[in-house]
């Protein structure tokens, strides 16, 4: 009796340790099974719960459910539901324009800090992160301030004598986009920068030597080496701004619907968790469908890096 | 060596490159300081010195990289200083090769061209002949990521050859090479410039490099230029103690110079026009060792070595500075034991150079 409790407590050890020595040396995907642990505990857990919500009739009562039969309704239903289609679609042109604009902005100062001195480069970098350090609800708030009927905005076309009466841009789609583009800005450029500290100079002036020009520099070097950086930068920044609540919802004033804010209503207001669930399913789906093509068309732009081996 | 050219002025045609009193300064630095060189028509100048000499500063001031604070620079009379990088008729081969990582052998090379708007057959019909001259045929659609450093270096080659500058600057191109490529590549990039008779510059602090690349040596030293002569002349003949210490090795007798001539401690002399206390450089190979204490300079075998076909000595002599000397290894010759007594003698005295002390 007390050796097989010697031994049980022997093994148990044993386990530990084992396990311990796996975890910190072990090869393949051993030190990765602590993340994976939790991960699968808040996200995928959860997620297929809301998922077996979304596939089944639910009967509530009290607050609790009562009975639960496989049902593929609401999906045909949401497929259906013109509403879907234009909220989506909504969503979906918003998170583009969001990142083509947040490209289109953040290159240049990319750009900068590649052929900045070192100042500029500590400049650029302390612009970018700086907004970072307050919440992104007080920077949309700060929105709301400046592009208001008496903001600064207004003000300063109205002084100019642009206008006479105070242009309406809160409330409105163009308000949703400003806020999106400055709130979602840091995030293209961080990765871009990334790209830009590793890209060997010596490159440009290779090409300069050539007789290349800046801007063909620019357009033939810098830019196709840049690519992953790019394709981050996007996909980082399509990803946040598709599936963003707080901007629509604050600067659209509560009646620009797009794919967050509709889950958002469908779950606490309409209190129907099935409608939600087939939202949130169609939400990740589609936003994977254009990872995806980011990621191919990404790859299409780094084919050289896959040669290194050869 | 014929277009070897011992001074400008010799020279039966206006220089190619023009450098007149180049100044750099880096914040308080002054890296060059009044640098002046004229290139020949197809001839090949190293710059040569140690690392921080500033022989790169001048490339990259010649390349347009970077701008001079004072100075001239022609290429065929025409001013360089103010013309954009882009537009100055000079290929770089830099010491990194910066091969564009992300296009194959051909496009890299074929990048000049693409810049000038050639036409795509035409670009293609010289990519492949510049590829056939550094010998890289079939290897078109390769990165740069799978070709070997030798190979690199040929495609860097090849990608300002196509462009026929007037002058071409390489930048320490044999650095990134293990050291029996480096031999191998030396020699045959030599031929290759002669035969396309093109103009160069040469960078290197390796000074057998030197040697083997130049029809004529620039020594520099703290951003001026030492002496420039042809490559046995800067060897045989150095202008100051600096450039003798720098190349081959050397040894310095402290002496004394009266009358036109300095007295060598084996009893001869050498004729100089300077007078008073002076140092004699007498190169190792100019020194004769003798067993025995027949002459009037002796000394003691301390250390040897062989070198190839030759033997190395360190010699301590009665004075107690130690010289070194060399002697070929062959037929009956023997190696002198250490610890032996020797006598030691100036072969060529005229070979000896004298500097001030």
């Amino acid at each position: 009796m007390a050796d097989a409790a010697l031994r049980g407590h022997a093994d148990r050890q044993g386990f530990g340790e084992w396990l311990l020595d796996k975890l910190v040396s072990g090869r393949g995907i051993w030190p990765a099974v602590p993340a994976i642990v939790v991960l699968m505990v808040v996200a995928v857990i959860p997620f297929a719960i809301l998922l077996s919500l979304g596939f089944s009739d639910i009967v509530v009562s009290r607050g609790a459910i009562v009975s639960q039969t496989f049902s593929l309704d609401h999906l045909t239903n949401a497929l259906s539901d013109s509403l879907y289609w234009t909220t989506f679609y909504r969503s979906m042109t918003l998170a583009l324009s969001t990142m083509a604009l947040c490209l289109l902005f953040g290159y240049p100062a990319a750009y900068l800090f590649l052929i900045g001195s070192p100042w500029v480069r500590r400049l650029i970098l302390i612009l970018v992160i700086a907004p970072l350090l307050t919440s992104g609800i007080v920077r949309t708030y700060a929105w709301l301030v400046i592009l208001g009927g008496r903001g600064v905005v207004n003000s300063a076309l109205i002084d100019i004598g642009l206008i006479e009466r105070p242009l309406r841009i809160v409330n409105t789609h163009w308000a949703v986009l400003i806020g999106m583009v400055q709130i979602h800005l840091p995030v293209m450029i961080l990765p871009l920068i990334a790209v830009m500290s590793r890209h060997d100079r010596r490159l440009d002036e290779a090409s300069a030597n050539l007789g290349a020009s800046r801007l063909y520099t620019l357009r033939k070097v810098i830019l196709p080496l840049s690519a992953p950086g790019i394709g981050t930068g996007c996909a980082l920044v399509f990803t946040l701004s598709y599936t963003t609540f707080v901007v629509p919802q604050l600067l659209g004033g509560g009646n620009y619907l797009n794919a967050a804010t509709m889950i958002y209503e469908q779950v606490i207001f309409s209190l129907d968790w099935s409608k939600g669930s087939v939202s949130s399913l169609i939400l990740m789906v589609t936003c994977l469908i254009v990872l995806v093509a980011i990621a191919l068309i990404t790859n299409l732009f780094t084919r050289w890096t896959k040669g290194r081996e050869a | 060596m014929q277009a070897a050219v011992g001074s400008p002025a010799d020279a039966p045609t206006a220089p190619v490159l023009s450098i007149g009193a180049v100044i750099k300064r880096f914040g308080p630095l002054t890296v060059l300081d009044h640098c002046s060189l004229d290139v020949a028509e197809s001839e090949i100048v190293t710059l040569l010195g140690p690392s921080g000499c500033g022989k790169t500063t001048l490339l990259r001031c010649v390349a347009g990289f970077w701008k001079p604070d004072g100075g001239e620079i022609l290429i065929d009379g025409a001013d360089m200083v103010r013309a954009p990088v882009n537009r100055r008729p000079v290929g770089v081969v830099f010491q990194s090769y910066a091969l564009f990582p992300h296009l194959t052998v051909a496009q890299n090379v074929g990048y000049g061209l693409k810049v000038r708007g050639m036409r795509r057959a035409e670009t293609a019909r010289r990519v492949d002949a510049a590829l056939q001259t550094v010998s890289l045929t079939g290897f078109e659609d390769r990165y740069p990521a799978q070709l070997s450093g030798g190979q690199q270096q040929r495609v860097a080659i090849a990608r300002v050859l196509v462009l026929e500058p007037r002058v071409l600057l390489l930048d320490e191109p044999f650095n990134a090479l293990d050291a029996k490529l480096r031999g191998n590549m030396q020699v045959e990039l030599r031929q290759l410039i002669k035969r396309l008779g093109m103009t160069a510059i040469f960078v290197t602090h390796d000074q057998e490099e030197a040697l083997t690349m130049s029809d004529r040596i620039a020594v520099m030293r703290d951003g001026r230029i030492e002496q420039v002569a042809p490559a046995e002349d800067v060897f045989d003949r150095p202008a100051s103690a600096y450039v003798a210490d720098f190349i081959g090795s050397s040894n310095f007798l402290e002496t004394y110079a009266e009358g036109g001539r300095a007295a060598l401690p084996d009893g001869q002399s050498v004729p100089t026009e300077l007078s008073g206390p002076v140092r004699v450089m007498a190169r190792p190979h100019n020194l004769q060792l003798t067993p025995g204490e027949g002459g009037p300079w002796r000394g003691t075998i301390v250390f040897h070595r062989a070198v190839g076909a030759l033997t190395e000595y360190h010699v301590k002599a009665a004075d107690g500075v130690t010289v070194r000397a060399v002697a070929m290894r062959q037929g009956e010759t023997r190696t002198i034991a250490e610890g032996t007594p020797v006598s030691l003698a100036i072969l060529e005295p005229a070979h000896c150079a004298v500097y001030e002390a």
